[in-house]
């Protein structure tokens, strides 16, 4: 039995996000009568689906150890383009459309990285600057309001699930079978545990991290819409800063910043329990002012018992010589 | 493990090579490292490939690998022309590199590590993965090299040897016919070492070409059937095993040959005072009970099999991991709360066996590798600024001292450095520090015969000037020719002490072998 | 010799000039010299001693947090907390020093406890940062990310505290002095950055600490095993960091006369931007002020620019990125050029 012991005392080490989760929705639930409904709990992933769709891009492109800033910028890109340009087009036209562009912005940064081998951090810090520059200049700096079609499309439900949670579930199905069940997605965590091995292993390394960042670049674009057809109109300031609430997501989900190690269902449960507590919080009227002092004291909370854990871990795994008798 | 690989092919007959390779030459940088190198390997046969480090051998290799592209020469592989684009492509073609850092991925399983390039598909021309047939086959390839693990075990799980072998069921699962290994048996225990010994025999029965680049020539005449040695980029010898001796391969791989490669020293010379005592170090799960004395002016040999814990013993002596009871004393005085820095006030230096990730700054130039544990010394003032005056100059004597060659040790790189000049680098670096106490780890590992002399004469010197010494080795040659005194480690526990006197190789290798009480995983 | 810095390796013989110009440290500085020049064909302004002096003054503040990053990119870290830093430092030290019901306002020694207050704030943070990267070895991008959420958002708050409205203002005249003064034309504020650069740089090339700095970013493996502290290095980088961002608080408090709580927000990647830029490595072991003084002035002489010719937002934005990861595909260039010989 004490083999099961371990397993369980490891086992609560691992999900102690799960269990911050848990603790978080009791004591909401017990503040308020409305936390704990099943429209609620629609609503939060339904707010949480495009913070969600954009951290399952970045997930791809953490677990090969890059990064990527200009998700924001991408995303206001693509709002600003469909609000501006693409105001006759059904949805179903205009969104396509969209995505392509996102995966053009994800190419750029692509092609900086993998060709020009400019750091990722540095590309995607100056792709920021430019998707936003170039946005601005279509918006004219001034709001862009989406058209009725795409507003339409924000607020229907399909079978009673909202549409932006179907988008989101769609991009999930296709995360998930890609890096699971294809070679490029296991290429995936091959390069993020050792790029000159994979290399050496006759792995097309530059493709595949090619790939990634355009991956990442379409979940920004689709982000951008969803987000888009939920607010009505994007402010100049759609979209600022979104790369770190994406990036907390993604650590908060248990994916590694330093390649290899992760997935895109721990993402999307770190994208729901930001958007849970942002919810619990507004549900027990407390003041707006302490929203982002009580997101950041919980992703820090999740970070820290994941380095403990892996410390802990490391000490248990350290190679013995000698068995010594119990 | 029931259902063995199917040999690849039968063996062509015997008298046609698979591999032939003439006049090939190579330059980097205007500097030609290669220069019309030739021989030829037969299916069935493993060729040893001796050398020098720097002598040509992993470029020859590179370029059989597809890593780098050949400026000349002609390489006939199963009878047409061979020119692989890169790795990949030789893999193809049926050639498998397993390179000394293996190169797998720790975070993902057996299987997926064997079929990373080429999985099975669900749907031939679609790219979903079939991972029951991944399951299946990588359980037959396993099967192949005797190794009895579920495919889906993570490789973080593996031990080095494990890892090996995965690798070597990864090249026939790509059908390889030739399987070049790079110094295979460095970080293999014995146990390992005659498993991999033989699998490569039963790979050489099914008609696979093998080329077995090693610094081991023990391990090369027992393996190999023909051996072609290199130096300089040249082949200076190529001969069938039974017509080489190990004195012969020494001499053609150095030029000279070498009456002493162990430098004498007088072993007589009366010891000094004990310097570092040991008393009853413990460790859980790592070393039991170590107690042992060092003299003044004295060599201390720890042998031992890979994984015995000598390593792990130099490591807490040195105060970089931790020990739950027993003492050090360094001239009678206990290290208190021992950690790299204390034990460096009390004197002591560590050469670590891995230098690349715990000895040097690879890319930083040399002298400010040297004088990174001595900057203290050189510090003075208020705000603790640097006497680079002082120290430059030092540094410069001290480079000159274990004789690094290199133009400008303020502007070469040390990983521009040969191995043998990285390690003189990482030696220079604790005589700075002028330590009374000099735990060497390895301290001769991946480098050539010419540097290795040149380490054993730094040794002899310090032990003259009455520093002690704890030198680790896997080789027992060296310990041998170096050493006062050997003692044997096994299972972290000293099985038994040697006197120079009473040298024994089969003795000491007895001592080591000992099993434990009860047997262990690893 | 020079210091730990990755030196230019030449093992080969002499260069074309345009290798040699490619290779050459003082890159960045010959790039906003001809940059400048450009410039003054086409906004002639900016040549005039008051934009100089203006580019001068705006780039004091910048310079100091750019120069405690320095120290965190050096040891391979990153500080994504800095201008939470001078928000938070900012909103604190003019509660402390305000005539609108400050803690000291009328002790005498307001602005001294003021001052007192930024460093505290600055240190405090810095420090807590340092024991979360080395006593809980949790990963500096994260650690540094929720520190700057929690901040931002904590300076925000202490504002709504303090005031209803969304700045501290009535600060001491004394205290505006230090961002906005002048001593024989030339701003204070330059007074304050030549002694926190020259600090900085006697620290990293001259000190003990300096030299641990690098190897703990080349090699922290063999850093320790060579008998550094490693874990202090990196603690106390995190520290400096800190304490430079207190110190950029107060020249742009001053220089704003007023506490902000946005104070900075938009300075983050600037700051990262510009480092990197002038030369410092984000994979640690590799920088110099010097560098980063460039880069700081590259960026600032590019915003100057663009400002006088009255563009509007939007293309800004897109130059300035433009220009950066100009400045970034040289960079990669002038590496594979290194590697390459």
């Amino acid at each position: 039995m004490s083999g099961f012991r371990g397993k369980f005392s490891l086992l609560v080490l691992q999900n102690a996000p799960l269990l911050l989760f848990a603790v978080l929705v009791i004591v909401f639930g017990l503040m308020s009568d409305r936390f704990l409904t099943p429209i609620n709990f629609v609503n939060i992933v339904n707010q949480a689906s495009h913070i969600a769709i954009i951290a399952i891009g970045m997930t791809f492109v953490l677990l090969i150890a890059g990064i990527d800033l200009s998700v924001g910028a991408n995303m206001y890109l693509s709002a600003a383009i469909l609000g501006v340009f693409l105001v006759g087009m059904p949805p179903l036209v205009a969104f396509p459309v969209v995505a392509l562009l996102g995966l053009a912005f994800g190419a750029v940064n692509a092609f900086m990285i993998t060709q020009l081998r400019v750091a990722a951090f540095i590309t995607t810090l100056a792709t920021l600057f430019i998707g936003r520059g170039i946005a601005l200049y279509f918006s004219g700096n001034k709001m862009v309001p989406f058209s009725k079609s795409v507003l339409a499309f924000g607020r229907a439900t399909y079978l009673g699930v909202p549409s932006a949670i179907w988008v989101f579930a769609i991009v999930l199905i296709i995360a998930l079978v890609v890096l699971k069940l294809t070679t490029f997605g296991r290429q995936v965590y091959a390069i993020g545990a050792d790029p000159d091995a994979a290399a050496k292993a006759g792995i097309n390394v530059k493709r595949v991290v090619f790939t990634v960042y355009c991956i990442c670049g379409v979940c920004a674009a689709v982000g951008g819409l969803v987000s888009g057809s939920q607010v009505a109109v994007a402010s100049s300031t759609f979209g600022f800063q979104k790369e770190f609430p994406v990036i907390a997501a993604a650590v908060l989900g248990g994916t590694s910043l330093f390649g290899g190690r992760g997935g895109v269902l721990g993402t999307v449960f770190g994208a729901v329990l930001i958007q849970t507590v942002e919810n619990g919080l507004v549900m027990t009227n407390a003041n707006p002012y302490i929203y982002p002092l009580v997101i950041s004291v919980i992703i820090f909370i999740a970070v820290f018992t994941d380095s403990s854990r892996t410390t802990v871990l490391e000490r248990l795994e350290r190679r013995k010589i000698r068995v010594e008798p119990d | 493990m029931t259902a063995p690989v199917s040999p690849l092919q039968a063996a062509p007959e015997a008298d046609q090579p698979l591999l032939k390779i003439e006049g090939l030459c190579k330059s980097f940088f205007g500097v030609e490292v290669l220069h019309k190198v030739g021989f030829s390997l037969k299916a069935g046969r493993v060729l040893g490939l001796v050398g020098e480090n720097g002598s040509g051998k992993s470029t020859t290799m590179n370029i059989i690998g597809g890593v780098h592209q050949k400026d000349a020469g002609q390489i006939q592989f199963d009878g047409v022309d061979y020119k692989p684009k890169g790795p990949r492509d030789a893999a193809r073609q049926g050639i498998a590199f397993i390179h000394q850092e293996l190169n797998l991925f720790r975070n993902l399983s057996i299987a997926e590590n064997l079929f990373i390039t080429e999985f099975p598909k669900l749907v031939p021309g679609l790219p979903f993965i079939d991972r029951a047939a991944a399951r299946k086959r990588a359980a037959e390839l396993l099967a192949a090299v005797d190794l009895d693990l579920s495919p889906s075990t993570l490789v973080n799980k593996l031990s080095q040897g494990e890892r090996q072998l995965v690798e070597i069921a990864k090249a026939l699962g790509a059908k390889a016919k030739v399987i070049i290994f790079d110094e295979p048996t460095t970080s293999l225990t014995t146990r390992e070492t005659e498993r991999l010994f033989d699998i490569i025999n039963r790979l050489r029965a099914q008609g696979i070409a093998i080329i077995y680049i090693s610094h081991i020539l023990d391990d090369v005449m027992r393996i190999c059937d023909d051996i072609v040695v290199l130096r300089d980029g040249h082949v200076v010898g190529s001969a069938l095993k039974s017509d080489m001796t190990i004195e012969r391969m020494i001499s053609l791989m150095v030029g000279r040959s070498i009456d002493q490669l162990f430098p004498p020293r007088d072993y007589s010379a009366p010891k000094g005072e004990p310097v570092l005592e040991v008393s009853g170090v413990t460790q859980r799960g790592t070393v039991k009970d170590i107690t042992f004395t060092v003299r003044a002016g004295e060599v201390l040999g720890i042998s031992g099999l890979m994984g015995a814990g000598r390593s792990e013993l130099a490591r807490i002596l040195f105060g970089i991991d931790p020990y739950s009871s027993g003492e050090i004393k360094v001239s009678g005085v206990p290290v208190v709360a021992p950690t790299p820095t204390v034990c460096m006030d009390h004197g002591m230096a560590f050469l670590t066996e891995d230098r690349r990730v715990e000895g040097l700054m690879m890319e930083a130039p040399i002298d400010n590798n040297i004088a990174l544990s001595s900057l203290q010394k050189y510090a003075g003032g208020l705000g603790g600024f640097i006497d680079h005056g002082r120290l430059d100059g030092d540094v410069q004597k001290m480079s000159a001292s274990v004789q690094i060659s290199a133009k400008d040790i303020a502007r070469t790189l040390v990983k521009n450095l040969s191995g043998g000049n990285q390690q003189k680098v990482v030696i220079g670096k604790w005589l700075l520090r002028e330590p009374k106490i000099f735990i060497l780890d390895e301290p001769t590992r991946g480098i050539d015969v010419g540097a290795k002399n040149e380490v054993y004469k730094i040794i002899n010197s310090l032990a003259a000037r009455g520093a002690c010494i704890l030198m680790i080795s896997s080789e027992i040659e060296e310990l041998v020719g170096m050493c006062d005194r050997i003692m044997v480690m096994a299972h972290g526990e000293i099985r038994a002490t040697f006197d120079r006197g009473g040298f024994n190789r089969e003795d000491i290798l007895r001592a080591a072998m000992w099993d434990g009480n009860r047997s262990t995983a690893a | 010799m020079t210091s730990a810095d990755a030196t230019i390796a030449s093992k080969a013989r002499p260069l074309p000039a345009w290798k040699r110009l490619l290779l050459s440290e003082y890159l960045v500085l010959i790039l906003t010299v001809v940059y400048f020049a450009v410039m003054m064909f086409v906004v002639p302004e900016i040549a005039t001693a008051d934009t100089l002096l203006d580019v001068l003054s705006a780039m004091m503040p910048l310079l100091v947090v750019a120069i405690g990053q320095t120290f965190v990119l050096i040891v391979a870290g990153i500080d994504l907390s800095a201008p939470s830093i001078i928000a938070m430092a900012s909103v604190v030290g003019a509660s402390v020093m305000t005539g609108d019901a400050g803690y000291a306002n009328g002790s005498g020694l307001e602005v001294i406890a003021g001052i007192l207050a930024f460093l505290a704030v600055g240190s405090v943070i810095g420090l807590f940062n340092g024991t979360c990267v080395t006593r809980f070895n949790m990963p500096p991008f994260i650690v540094t990310l929720t520190t700057m959420m929690f901040f931002s958002g904590a300076a925000i708050w202490y504002t709504t505290v303090h005031t209803d409205a969304s700045s501290i203002g009535n600060l001491p005249r004394s205290f505006i002095e230090i961002g906005q003064g002048r001593v024989a034309g030339l701003p204070l504020s330059l007074a304050v950055v030549l002694v926190v650069a020259g600090a900085a740089h006697f620290i990293l090339s001259r000190t003990v600490y300096g030299r641990w700095l690098y190897a703990v970013g080349l090699n922290p493996k063999a850093a320790a095993v060579s008998g550094v502290p490693v874990r202090k290095v990196i603690f106390w980088a995190f520290v400096i960091s800190g304490v430079c961002a207190a110190i950029s608080s107060v020249l742009y408090t001053g220089r704003l006369e007023t506490g902000t709580p946005v104070l900075g927000q938009r300075i983050l990647l600037d700051v990262i931007g510009a480092a990197v830029i002038g030369g410092v490595s984000l994979f640690g072991g590799k920088g110099k002020i010097l560098w980063t003084i460039f880069g700081v002035l590259f960026l600032t002489v590019i915003d100057k620019s663009l400002q006088l010719m009255g563009l509007p937002i939007a293309s800004v934005f897109a130059i300035k990125g433009s220009i950066i990861l100009a400045a970034a595909i040289i960079d990669a260039q002038r590496h594979r050029l290194l590697v390459s010989r």
